[in-house]
């Protein structure tokens, strides 16, 4: 099994007002709140976190982009990437880049190929259409998120594996000149991974494209059903699925026993899924983000992360999140990993109010007590 | 005064269905333009129909009208409505316009003024407002059926109807893809365009503004943009009526514009 170590940089330092209320935590929540000096001092130790999974033997760390909200600090994840690249010898997954945000996607082509060529061909490009919040946030039309995520891409893996200069003429974008300087190191180009909640037609789009297909922020049953489908997907496409395509994100939490693993991350737990994911439906799926029957189904339902108030130790139960002692995180995802087959791995050590020696203390134990015995699993 | 059976049917325009409301069967023609929930209740169609031929069309990409890959703007759906005249046959027409549907009217009595001989726009997007407004985007379906109606009565009919779409599965798409397609209009610059004021001097024939005095959704003081553009125009408010003057007060609203459009 492939391991990433995750970080969503959040900013910790939320008024006990603000968590109180039910006030969004996206688009509107004032940046007057947020204060720079704390930020550079987050900025630095997040880094060393990142640089820590490293250091602890991990394949890779993961960065990803999120825009006006103290949910992370990473609005620019091409930004974070590059600070990493001279403190790692591991690869960079970016998760990934916000095609549809962007008016120019030759510059994501431009930047990944720069961190790829910079890196020695260490870098995972992740593409994504952003949450709905991301919509408001830019001011960007919803309705046509997927139609600009799909062109985007095209017009991104042409820029790298077709000699220049060629004309692009799309719906959404019109170059003369397609003809980026660097091109990538990786050939053809850097792996690309689609990280997703699970619906349909980025699973098909991701299994299509033989893309490493990751599912974020999902109960245990909704991750079978999501990997069933990405599997049934690719024989659709008249090949067998192999582990290493499928990955999976979640907060991990290890500590010296059950009852310590969850006094540590049950409040945490509570801050990123409670407090930090926190927005109205309509942020959430604005208008147009989803198909009308999709959006219909999701109007429809009272829950759903970012909306009402979850039960975190239930939430853990479904399987949110891993919390335990080091035998316990070990039998779960060994259990996990059979039932659902995934060859890659990405835990998020830190979330939510979780400090840094909480953050050490739960990687050390990890990587000692259940990384090896991770290691053998998901192969091939 | 004569019978006011509404019929609707499909037509035809350039291979694009359009559903088309049809009520009264003399007087002359009028083109009636919703807003962004056409399939809405419209107790004013029926009044209209008594004086006027009124063709109340669902825009392209709502309600039951098919989608027209051709429509990125109210521009589009403008050159859209010039087809729909010329499927009909009509060639000068009355034309009103309310909310989503004033613009769009605005923008066709721009495009031919020609052709259009009397200009209603009651609540109408399209112009920036001059007061800071909500956003319209980031209010549930509740949320928004509360602010846009001033009536107790008819507040209370509008959200009881809204929470009970989900149960109604053609319905609820129906009114969910109208969201999608006033975001694909309207979201940014939001529910206008900044060039049609230096536009509207094309207009050549006499206009009429109604708005509803308690409209929270797009406040009467939007009108001053309009007079601003449209100097001489004139502006009646109906009283208690918030953005759907014609839903909450349709005699007054269906007097206004039989008065102006006789």
């Amino acid at each position: 099994m492939k391991i990433f170590g995750f970080h969503l940089m959040p900013y910790q330092g939320l008024s006990q007002d603000h968590l109180d209320s039910t006030d969004s935590t996206w688009v509107t929540l004032s940046n007057a709140v947020f204060d720079p000096a704390r930020g550079h001092a987050l900025y630095q130790r997040y880094l060393d976190e990142l640089v820590a999974y490293d250091h602890a033997g991990f394949d890779g760390v993961c960065v990803n982009e999120h825009h006006q909200s103290a949910y992370g600090l990473m609005p620019a994840p091409n930004v974070i990437a590059a600070a990493l690249i001279a403190r790692t010898t591991c690869q960079i997954a970016i998760l990934g880049n916000a095609l549809p945000l962007r008016d120019h996607p030759l510059r994501v082509a431009e930047e990944v190929a720069m961190l790829d060529v910079i890196s020695g061909g260490r870098i995972i490009s992740g593409f994504v259409r952003g949450i709905g919040a991301e919509y408001h946030s830019f001011g960007m039309d919803p309705s046509l998120s997927r139609d600009r995520f799909y062109e985007a891409h095209d017009l991104i893996v042409a820029a790298w594996t077709r000699p220049g200069p060629f004309e692009w003429y799309g719906r959404h974008y019109k170059f003369r000149y397609v003809n980026p300087w660097p091109r990538p190191l990786q050939q053809p180009h850097p792996p690309i991974w689609s990280p997703s909640q699970g619906s349909g037609e980025t699973v098909d789009w991701a299994a299509r494209n033989r893309y490493t297909y990751l599912q974020t922020y999902s109960d245990i049953e909704t991750v079978r059903r999501v990997f069933d489908g990405v599997r049934a997907a690719a024989e659709g496409y008249g090949y067998s699925l192999p582990p290493g395509q499928l990955g999976w994100a979640l907060p991990v939490c290890v500590a010296d026993t059950d009852a310590a693993a969850e006094a540590i991350a049950l409040p945490a737990l509570d801050t990123l899924f409670n407090k930090l994911i926190r927005m109205p439906k309509d942020l959430f799926f604005p208008a147009g983000y989803t198909s009308a029957a999709s959006a219909a189904r999701i109007m429809a339902s009272r829950s759903g992360l970012g909306s009402g108030i979850a039960d975190v130790r239930e939430l853990v139960e479904r399987g949110y999140a891993v919390v335990g002692s080091p035998d316990t995180v070990r039998c779960k995802l060994e259990q996990y990993q059979k039932e659902l087959g995934f060859g890659v791995l990405c835990p998020l050590f830190q979330f939510g109010t979780l400090g840094h020696e909480e953050f050490a203390s739960s990687l050390a134990l990890f990587a000692q007590q259940v990384m090896p015995a991770l290691r053998p699993l998901g192969t091939g | 005064m004569t019978g006011s059976a509404i019929t609707a049917d499909y037509v035809d325009v350039r291979n694009i269905r359009i559903w088309l409301a049809r009520g009264g069967d003399d007087g002359p023609p009028l083109l009636y333009l919703p807003g962004t929930d056409p399939d809405g209740e419209d107790p004013s169609l029926p009044l209209l129909s008594r004086d006027f031929r009124v063709y109340r069309p669902h825009h392209p990409g709502f309600g039951r009208s098919d989608d027209d890959p051709a429509v990125d703007s109210v521009l589009d759906l403008a050159f859209r409505y010039l087809d729909l005249l010329d499927a009909l046959r009509l060639d000068r027409v009355r034309l009103m316009g309310v909310s989503l549907g004033g613009w769009i009217a605005a923008q066709v009595a721009v495009l031919a003024p020609d052709r259009i001989t009397r200009l209603v726009l009651a609540d109408p997007a399209g112009l920036r407002p001059p007061v800071p407004v909500p956003d319209m985007f980031t209010l549930d379906p509740v949320e928004l059926a509360m602010l846009i109606h001033h009536e107790p009565q008819v507040r209370q009919a509008a959200v009881t109807s809204v929470c009970e779409m989900p149960a109604d599965a053609e319905r609820f798409t129906r009114y969910l893809r109208n969201r999608a397609a006033t975001a694909h209009l309207g979201w940014n610059p939001y529910m206008h365009d900044p060039k049609l004021a230096g536009r509207l001097h094309r207009i050549g024939c006499d206009v009429l503004l109604i708005w509803g005095a308690s409209d929270r959704l797009l406040p009467p003081e939007c009108a001053l943009a309009w007079q601003q553009a449209l100097p001489g125009t004139r502006l009646e408010l109906i009283e208690n009526a918030g953005h759907r003057p014609q839903a909450e007060q349709p005699a007054a609203f269906a007097a206004l514009v039989r008065k102006f459009l006789a």
